[in-house]
């Protein structure tokens, strides 16, 4: 016995809905009401289905801390600490101007001086100091040089931006003289280094800046 | 980088991948606290087997290999706990699970089904039916990429599919059913009120 039309086709079912329609199955879906029934339901769960993927839904924040937490214990993941050479070299700003650049490998060759600090016994201390002294005299004369620079190239106005930056400078310059002052009197004292290590910072900072505000303004 | 264990690499591989994982864990099981804590599972097997991804497929498809994998595990294990003896008596040949008789007319379910009613009937579906149908018609996953997922044929991939939509339309008829007799038992009830 040869099957109904009706079997035959939910045989067909699957292509069909994949849109490989067959003319004589198409003529039979058409004139049976209950294979319509069928491909108009299946068609109808199709198009349900496609809606219900948006919007994408969003896990809350907190799973990525606690995910993060799981494999830190499990040791699948490590966090990058900073090293001190990596936040000195941080610093140095893509500048094109060599005095500055120059300025800025200074104060890291001092700043390495400032946080490394000396070792515990007399002789290192005066070794440090020395040290200390030796890379300081440089750097004070590069900085000098790079302050010249900048400043030159910021507009003679008397903008009120310009006397701020110029006002922030001479205060983070004292700020400097105070820090190596502490470190020279207690060099020991990882808080008056860590403090020296931060007034370098901001200066850098300041003296980028400025140039480039000095080249935005030409 | 995420291959060494760079974290900053694992947070960028988390947050591109992370909403399409969920909503694939959130359709199949339909439960939010349950779909974080099985991304959470499906991330951390990731991170741990990421050593030995050697991009053979798509990273994507790997990744959701694994978080199928994982959701299918605690619906299997869900299901098995969830399984009573009296109801094993005529066994799903997919889910093992006991195969429901649907009786009364066909009723036409165009313009009837909406994604509420959609979610409670996928619910109800043998887990692998589940997997296919959500990987192809809700994510939209292509038969020969579910075959990766899934570790199964494409023809496999294909049968897979065609039941789980049969099995959903004789779910959605089945509600469609009870609201009509809820219906009318309420229009019962309130004829009966007014005489």
């Amino acid at each position: 016995m040869s099957p109904s039309p009706c079997e035959e086709f939910s045989k067909h079912l699957e292509s069909w809905l994949e849109e490989s329609h067959d003319p004589v199955m198409e003529a039979h879906v058409r004139s049976c009401a209950r294979c319509n029934a069928l491909v108009e339901d299946l068609g109808a769960i199709r198009a349900t289905a496609f809606e219900w993927a948006y919007p994408e839904d969003e896990p809350s924040p907190s799973l990525w801390t606690s995910l993060r937490a799981q494999l830190e214990a499990e040791g699948l993941i490590h966090v990058q600490t900073t090293s001190w050479w990596d936040r000195l070299t941080s610093w140095v700003p893509s500048s094109s101007r060599p005095v500055l650049a120059g300025a800025y490998v200074a104060i890291l060759v001092a700043v390495a001086f400032a946080i490394s600090g000396p070792g515990e016994s007399r002789l290192d201390r005066q070794l440090w100091l020395q040290s200390a002294e030796n890379t300081s005299q440089p750097l004070q004369q590069d900085l000098d040089l790079a302050e010249q620079a900048t400043v030159s190239t910021l507009p003679q106005s008397n903008s009120p931006v310009t006397a701020s930056l110029q006002k922030n400078l001479a205060v983070v310059d004292n700020y400097i003289v105070l820090c190596e002052k502490s470190v020279r009197d207690d060099p020991q004292d990882e808080v008056a280094r860590e403090y020296l290590f931060d007034a370098y910072q901001q200066k850098a900072d300041l003296l980028a800046v400025m140039s480039e505000r000095g080249d935005y303004e030409q | 980088m995420a291959q060494q264990g760079d974290a900053a690499a694992f947070e960028r591989l988390y947050q591109l991948h992370n909403r399409r994982v969920y909503s694939l864990c959130l359709r199949m099981v339909g439960n939010t606290a349950e779909a974080e804590d099985l991304t959470q599972e499906a991330f951390l097997q990731l991170f741990r087997k990421i050593s030995t991804f050697r991009g053979e497929s798509a990273f994507s498809t790997w990744l959701h290999r694994l978080a199928v994998n994982v959701v299918l595990m605690r619906l299997r294990k869900k299901s098995a706990a969830e399984t009573s003896l009296e109801e094993v008596t005529e066994p799903d040949e997919e889910s093992g699970g006991p195969r429901r008789d649907f009786g009364g007319p066909d009723l036409q379910l165009t313009g009837s089904i909406d994604r509420v009613n959609l979610q409670r009937a996928v619910e109800q579906l043998p887990p692998g039916y589940k997997a296919v149908f959500v990987l192809h018609d809700v994510q939209g996953f292509e038969h020969n990429e579910i075959a990766e997922i899934m570790n199964c044929s494409i023809g496999n991939s294909k049968s897979q599919l065609h039941k789980a939509r049969m099995r959903l339309r004789e779910l959605l008829q089945e509600t469609l059913r009870d609201k009509a007799r809820e219906d009318r038992k309420a229009a019962g009830a309130a004829s009966g009120g007014e005489e």
